[in-house]
């Protein structure tokens, strides 16, 4: 009997690999297994070997993308954009996980020639996708988080539209700004900016890079692992999710006389800069404090 | 006759030559790089933090210790609390067992012709994904370690969820991998009487015995290990004779015409890292009674390698009750890491074995960064005259099946080979 599943086939390019083991920490594989079948996954069993998939006709549903791609790249023995376009031309949809395969992510600075994601270099639109663009979501994040894997192809398997932004990721994960949701938010509103790391309390926004105000993700929505995100175990948020990632110089805020040189979405310099007058100009005890003090 | 190898994080080929029908020679080759090396250069020396873990999706945070600690050694004077070394242990010990289950379920027991038992694999590690997740925010690819300790300040509550995880992972291995206390299983001195219990681990180790597999995958004997923590111990050993003098400046990198992968040895020689060398260097009574009997084989890598979950699983019980909250997770470095112009170094053993990191920094920014990976120790693509390990460990098997077996016995990741 021909199995009902929906045929995946995760391809991987120029990667570390860390979108393969997110997913491995899918908390329902269990009941994911009984929807959708790999024809061929990095480290789960599948039907077929690569060699198969490269040179066998095999049905598939939905082809999943992680790492760079590049016209350079081969793997085994078989032009990566050879094998992408094998299977764009059949599968229902084209699911990019990761930033380097959204947008080209750390590895597009790999010795690799014109290293790009799918459709993107950075935000720059690319041509040599173009004609599968229409099926592609860009799952970006480094990695991604493997809710947003696991539902966006669940949506796919029950035929239901995925609203998506400029960039071709689902709105549902990416509307939201990694700092929504981030337990250190108090110290951001009312600009308490003497954080240091080791810390329960502060904001990474003000002196140590955190990304978070001006970055698309759901990190402090949906939890990583389930427990935690990193803004909230003290740790600047890097912009993974972001074509412009990686941005460098992690650990410190670029500043412009005093002013943060990248400010929250929508925030106007003049805005950013009266609120900010206002929240000095008070002082509030109980987060200038340590939060076990009495 | 040449043979993809794959689902290695990667694929890798092994081209082999027969002679009389038993293989007389097989050359390694990995078929990409990344050059994150060259990524680092020209880099603030922080920025290291977070692209090293991306060499790699299974071993990142060992790749973020190594960096951190490349970089503390710049300095000439660095305070690091207790807190913060027994925190940045216990989440290295959690990606360890967590990189072994996967190995074990994924990896080595379909190759033995059992049904791929993909949750058996996913449920444990994910516990200690969690666990590192609690204290460092997310797993993979944290960078909650920075130069002068960590950066979360984790609670008396957070510790007590993470000792749950440890339990229940614990749980898992005594209703798993061996139908036993773990406790009585850490005490076992004897593989034998390991194997005449019942669970996955004494069923798959019997399956190789029958199938009169025991002695395959020898190589050298030859053992070594750089990392150094409140576990694992420094030294090598050569057909159990072991010394402890070793020094990072003698392990040299050569290229490889035939392969992205540079090759590792250390005076002039190949030597084998990971959990068998660990347990070698640190005198396991199971282990070292395997050995006896079954010398560097396969079957003596894959019990090494299983020991070591619920051996670091109950070290790191023993490290979170040494955990003194009251110290600073971080101190802050008395020079900024900007003012530094230094070389610096590190070992640590990671999930494969011994990983080195070494960097070169002028005025806080990277001019040069070399890593050296365990698979490329274990992996190396010698000449006829002078095998790497694992071509060591293929020479004369009858068959390529047996030859992959023997190759992904050293717990083979692409990935990091080809950084």
């Amino acid at each position: 009997m021909l199995s009902k599943k929906l045929k995946i086939l995760w391809l991987t390019a120029i990667t570390c690999n860390g979108n393969t083991h997110s997913f491995l920490n899918y908390p329902h594989l269990d009941i994911f297994m009984d929807t959708f079948e790999f024809i061929y996954h990095p480290s789960i069993d599948s039907a077929y070997t690569l060699n198969d998939i490269i040179n066998k006709e095999i049905a598939c549903d939905i082809l999943i993308i992680e790492g760079s791609i590049s016209t350079e790249y081969i793997k085994a023995d078989a032009p990566i954009v050879d094998i992408i376009n094998k299977y764009a031309s059949k599968v229902q949809k084209i699911v990019t996980v990761g930033t380097c395969a959204s947008f080209g992510g750390m590895f597009r600075e790999s010795d690799y020639k014109d290293t790009t994601g799918l459709h993107f270099d950075k935000e720059r639109p690319t041509s040599l996708f173009e004609h599968i663009k229409e099926k592609t979501i860009s799952l970006s994040g480094c990695p991604v988080h493997p809710d947003i894997i696991a539902n966006t192809l669940y949506s796919i398997e029950k035929k239901r539209a995925i609203e998506l932004d400029s960039l071709l990721r689902p709105k549902e994960f990416f509307a939201y700004t990694v700092h929504n949701g981030c337990t250190r938010n108090e110290y951001f509103e009312y600009k308490i900016d003497n954080h240091q790391f080791g810390k329960k309390e502060g904001c990474m926004f003000y002196d140590h890079g955190c990304h978070a105000p001006y970055t698309h993700g759901s990190c402090n929505k949906i939890l990583w692992n389930e427990v935690n995100s990193k803004t909230r175990a003290g740790l600047s948020c890097m912009g993974c999710t972001e074509p412009t990632f990686p941005k460098g110089d992690f650990f410190h805020t670029k500043k412009n006389m005093g002013i943060p040189q990248y400010l929250p979405f929508g925030v106007a310099k003049r805005t950013y800069l009266t609120l900010a007058g206002i929240t000095k100009a008070f002082h509030i005890k109980r987060l200038e404090e340590d939060l076990f003090d009495d | 006759m040449i043979k993809l190898i794959e689902k290695i994080e990667g694929e890798a080929k092994l081209n082999f030559s027969f002679e009389k029908g038993l293989i007389d020679f097989v050359e390694i080759e990995f078929l990409s790089t990344r050059n994150i090396e060259k990524i680092l250069q020209n880099k603030n020396a922080l920025d290291a933090l977070v692209i090293t873990p991306r060499v790699c999706g299974i071993c990142n945070h060992a790749h973020l210790m190594a960096s951190v600690q490349a970089l503390e050694s710049c300095y000439e004077e660095l305070e690091l609390s207790n807190r913060a070394k027994i925190t940045r242990e216990l989440t290295l010990n959690f990606e360890i067992i967590h990189n072994h289950f996967k190995w074990f379920y994924l990896t080595i027991m379909p190759l033995m012709g059992y049904k791929q038992y993909l949750l058996k694999a996913t449920q444990p590690s994910q516990l200690m994904a969690k666990a590192i997740a609690t204290i460092a925010g997310q797993y993979p690819h944290t960078s909650y370690s920075i130069v002068g300790g960590v950066v979360s300040d984790i609670g008396m509550m957070d510790l007590i969820k993470v000792e749950n995880y440890i339990d229940k992972t614990l749980k898992f291995f005594e209703q798993n991998l061996v139908y036993a206390k773990s406790d009585e299983f850490l005490e076992c001195n004897n593989s034998n009487k390991l194997l005449s219990k019942e669970g996955d681990l004494p069923n798959l180790v019997n399956k190789i015995k029958d199938n009169g597999w025991s002695n395959v995958g020898k190589s050298y004997d030859r053992f070594i290990a750089f990392g150094e923590n409140s576990y694992f111990k420094k030294g090598k050993s050569i057909k159990t004779r072991l010394t402890t003098n070793i020094y990072i400046d003698k392990v040299q990198e050569a290229s490889n015409i035939n392969s992205y992968a540079k090759n590792v040895l250390y005076k002039e020689r190949y030597y084998e890292v990971g959990p068998l060398s660990r347990a070698m260097i640190n005198k396991t009574p199971l282990i070292k009674d395997s050995h006896r009997k079954y010398g560097d084989s396969i079957l003596s890598r894959i019990l090494a390698r299983v020991c070591e979950i619920p051996q670091l699983l109950n070290h790191s019980k023993k490290l979170i009750k040494q955990l003194d909250l009251s110290e600073p997770s971080y101190i802050k470095p008395k020079i900024d890491i900007s003012d530094i112009t230094a070389l610096g170094s590190s070992a640590i053993e990671a999930s494969r074995g011994t990983l080195i990191h070494k960097v070169n920094i002028k005025n806080g920014i990277i001019q040069k960064y070399d890593i050296i990976t365990p698979t490329q120790w274990n992996l190396a693509n010698g000449t006829k005259e002078s095998l790497g390990v694992s071509q060591k460990a293929m020479i004369g098997l009858e068959n390529t099946q047996l030859a992959e077996l023997s190759f992904k016995s050293f717990d083979v990741c692409s990935v990091c080979t080809t950084h």
